[in-house]
């Protein structure tokens, strides 16, 4: 064997070694797609508005509370839009004062003095600050809650700037999980001052139907039994993020019920209120829905339950919640897919079938019209296929549904440079060349076309890569590492495959 | 072996008019059916209702699913028979739901879709389902473990894997008997009594169900949109630095304009729908389509040099006749394995692979009948002097 041809059999050897390495065991290189193993696959936008909102009602809180310490004086404090409030009827005499208040407090806000008037504008780096932070919460708080839920393998990333996509393999009923994820989940433990009664109105009337000031209503949940209205103390005594731990178990009538135990913080602040307060009913309030009222009997210290005609799923996905922590913001679904596994499992068959059936066609057509070259040709394609696996081993690349008809397609055409190559040899031997000779100016002559026709497809594929979703992402990378792998295995392998078996002086060639 | 002894020796040009004609009759009727008649079906993938593919246990006409969905408001729904003996069907929502709140969208998408898998089921199994028994057809791994950790707490996990490898592999559990005769479920008959007695075998199971909002459904517009851009502004950018005279460019940018549209005409007379993996197949078209055509021009340029004295008609039929066994073969391998996608593949690729059927065999009537007329048209339009000796 000629010396070069040394080299190149080496290097195909451990192209073909690699990838082998690449993706042995295949059931565990192998990456399926949510489309062939069932699953489902969720797109859903962070309202990061709402963390805007929050802060800025904190931040009018904040003030209240500094302005009021502080002796100066105002008549309205309100909040305008997410990000912008303003105080009004202040004294501008105080101005130098409040200004020097309002630097030590906090930096994110810009505010403007007009006549009795500061309004306060949230900036635009800290509008962004916080608008980062609610999508990376949430990502966490989803994160946590599907942990929690037992879900194997999800996917949780976030898209763009304010969307978190959420793959769920073998979920093919995804109803329980959705509900799981976009329920708020703030945990408030709030004092009842009256109720329940079956409408607002009446509740109000012993308070002359205005809702006095630090108190609000709130609905009894139906799906717990509580049909009607409590009114309740504004500050709550405890909330959710007090929680030390959380556990399924029973009530004393054998009802699943909600355990939980406090941190020190909130333990002592739950045994002052419940101390002072025994014989009231304590409201547990869970998104703004009252879950149970009960009676407080006696002084607790750092543990309780929550009871509420859960049915066993409904307390599990309440414990999940309670332990993965509230979202600081709400979501909204943009898009699901779901995919049982049967359609899954059907659809590897039959891709599997159709791949099969191409390739065996295409081998059949090439072996049939340039005979002993074809082999060649087949030779060739089999690597070709064999580097495509090995390239999506490496790059851990996901099989789609797509992905396959992207393969599919790479199979038809892989051999299309081997039928340029083989008919410009054609050419050249009606020309009256040796077969040497018109081997070499056969691959000389079709290089450019042959990479002209892989670049111009690469290139719709590389946009439809950059543009694309999951599954046609898929297409995209098979449809390239196909082509890419074909300017390799139809034009060196190929080639040396011509050189090793034809010899020099040959005088026919089987094409 | 050759297919054609010698070089063949066709006159392709002699055709160029009813070529010519031909292209535009389809593209016309094409968009005239875009425009004023079917027009473009978008899919679910831009924000277009709900697609559900559901498996009946026993076969069902499409007219009593259709009977099914009139009764609950949703008649005009799109039903699709796909395969499998009258079992399997293939459900797309059109009605819209008008809500109080945009932000309400997707769900009123899944309200609807919710509402056909509901009008779907029997009534006899909405009945058993409400006396508290279980749809083995439809519980998933992690319910149907729970559900039977209740008697058997020590092997609920693997039981539960056996049945659902059973069902995933035969779509839906037709007779319960078979998870104790199959070999590789043999449920013991305790399990199967325990079942007999707590489940039922619903008549029917929803295969997958795709929703996208209208604002996903927006964006997945736009990306496809800047796909389809980006990709012809490379391809005209290729074919500015491939091609040296401007004849031939514009030739290459109509070829595949007409590539697009004539793949297009002919979809919209199906009643295949426009998603993703479409747009996909037909940057791939104009991808592919290309080359052929490049090497053509390519070899004209070659034999203008040889040929001077010949008039470019002839040049470019000469052009044509060398390179038409490659033009061929290289779309018919191609070909034959989109066939194999079409026929084999299952419903869930197939109005992929029929677009790009189209794609090939339309890949190769550009290159032979449209690429070299457009250039001779191009001349004679704008460079009349320099022609007419």
């Amino acid at each position: 064997m000629k010396k070069n041809l040394r080299w190149k059999l080496i290097i195909i050897l451990a192209v073909i070694g690699l990838c082998i390495f690449l993706i042995y065991p295949p059931q565990n290189k192998i990456k399926l797609g949510l489309d062939l193993k069932g699953g489902t696959h969720l797109l859903l936008q962070v309202m990061t508005e709402d963390a805007i909102n929050a802060e800025t009602d904190q931040q009018i809180a904040r003030f209240e509370d500094v302005f009021k310490k502080n002796n100066i004086t105002y008549t309205q404090a309100a909040k305008e839009k997410p990000g912008r409030f303003f105080v009004a009827g202040v004294n501008p005499d105080q101005e130098g004062k409040i200004r020097d208040l309002v630097d030590q407090y906090t930096r994110d806000w810009d505010y403007t003095f007009t006549g009795d008037k500061i309004i306060f504008t949230l900036k635009q780096v800290a509008a962004q600050f916080l608008r980062e932070q609610a999508v990376t919460q949430t990502l966490e708080t989803i994160r946590n809650r599907i942990d929690q839920f037992g879900v194997a393998e999800p996917v949780i990333q976030k898209q763009g700037s304010d969307r978190i996509v959420v793959e769920l393999p073998g979920i093919d009923d995804p109803e329980r999980v959705k509900n799981l994820i976009k329920v708020t989940a703030v945990l408030e433990f709030k004092l009842v001052k009256a109720g329940p009664l079956p409408d607002e109105q009446a509740l109000l009337q012993e308070f002359g139907g205005k809702v006095p000031e630090d108190v609000e209503i709130v609905k009894g949940d139906p799906k717990r039994g509580h049909q009607g209205f409590y009114l309740v103390n504004k500050v709550a005594a405890i909330t959710g993020k007090d929680l030390r731990t959380v556990r399924r178990g029973v009530d004393e009538w054998n009802n699943p019920a909600v355990h939980f135990t406090l941190t020190a913080e909130g333990a002592r602040r739950f045994e002052q209120v419940t101390g002072q307060n025994v014989g009231k009913q304590l409201a547990i309030i869970l998104d703004g829905k009252l879950q149970s009222a009960p009676v407080i009997n006696s002084r607790i210290s750092d543990s309780g339950i929550i009871q509420g005609r859960f049915t066993p799923e409904e307390a599990d996905d309440l414990v999940v919640i309670l332990k993965a922590g509230a979202l600081p913001a709400g979501i909204k679904y943009l898009e699901e897919r779901t995919v049982g596994p049967s359609l899954g499992s059907d659809s590897i068959r039959q891709g599997l079938i159709a791949g099969l059936v191409a390739i065996f066609a295409v081998m059949a057509f090439m072996v049939f019209y340039y005979q002993l070259s074809g082999l060649n040709a087949i030779i060739a394609l089999i690597l070709n296929e064999l580097i495509i696996f090995g390239a999506m081993g490496y790059f851990k690349a996901t099989f789609t549904l797509p992905g396959i008809a992207g393969i599919i397609l790479g199979i038809g055409m892989a051999v299309d440079a081997n039928i340029l190559i083989f008919e410009r040899i054609k050419e050249e031997l009606a020309l009256g060349k040796n077969v040497a000779s018109a081997i070499n100016t056969g691959f000389s002559r079709a290089f450019s076309a042959i990479f002209d026709s892989n670049l111009t497809t690469i290139l719709s594929a590389i946009f439809l890569f950059q543009f694309g979703t999951g599954p046609i992402k898929g297409y995209a990378v098979t449809l390239i590492c196909g082509l890419v792998a074909n300017l390799f295995t139809a034009v060196f392998v190929s080639r040396f495959i011509f050189d090793l078996t034809v010899p020099m002086n040959a005088k026919r060639l089987s094409i | 072996m050759k297919i054609f002894k010698k070089t063949t020796q066709i006159d392709f040009l002699k055709y160029k008019w009813i070529a010519l004609g031909v292209t535009f009759a389809i593209i016309l009727a094409g968009i005239l059916n875009i425009t004023l008649g079917k027009g473009l079906k978008m899919g679910v993938d831009f924000g277009e209702g709900t697609l559900i593919r559901v498996q009946f246990k026993d076969p069902v006409s499409v007219s009593a699913i259709r009977k099914l969905l009139s009764d609950v408001g949703l008649g005009k729904s799109i039903i699709q028979e796909t395969g499998k003996e009258g079992r399997e069907f293939q459900i797309r929502t059109v009605e819209t739901r008008s809500t109080k709140q945009q932000e309400q969208e997707l769900e009123s998408h899944q309200i609807l879709a919710n509402k056909v898998i509901e009008a779907l089921k029997s009534k006899d199994d909405q009945q058993r389902a409400a006396q508290g028994l279980i749809d083995l057809n439809n519980i998933d791994h992690k319910a149907l473990t729970a559900f039977l950790a209740q008697a058997f707490p020590d092997k609920s996990e693997e039981l539960a894997g056996r049945i659902i490898d059973y069902r995933t592999k035969h779509g839906l559990i037709i007779d319960l008997n078979q998870l104790k005769q199959d070999p590789e479920v043999n449920l013991p008959d305790e399990v199967l009594n325990f079942l007999q007695k707590k489940t039922f075998l619903g008549q029917m199971t929803v295969l997958s169900k795709e929703t996208v909002g209208p604002q996903a459904g927006k964006e997945l517009r736009k990306k496809a949109t800047q796909a389809v851009i980006w990709s012809l502004v490379a391809m005209l950018v290729y074919i500015a630095f491939r091609f040296k005279g401007v004849e031939y460019g514009a030739s290459a940018i109509i070829t595949l304009f007409q590539d697009v549209l004539i793949a297009l005409s002919i979809y919209s007379f199906t009643n295949r729908e426009i998603n993703l993996p479409i747009i996909a197949a037909m940057l791939t078209i104009v991808g592919y389509s290309i080359n052929d055509t490049i090497v053509v021009f390519d070899r004209i340029r070659e034999l203008k040099k040889t040929m001077r004295r010949e008039p470019l008609e002839k040049i470019m039929n000469t052009s044509i006749n060398i390179n038409l066994t490659r033009t061929i073969f290289t779309a018919g391998t191609t070909f034959l394995a989109v066939l194999s996608l079409f026929l084999f593949g299952g419903k869930v690729i197939n109005d992929f692979a029929f677009i790009m059927l189209i794609g090939s065999l339309e890949g190769v009537y550009s290159t032979i009948f449209m690429s070299c007329p457009v250039v001779l048209f191009w001349n004679s339009l704008f460079k009349n002097k320099k022609f007419r000796k």
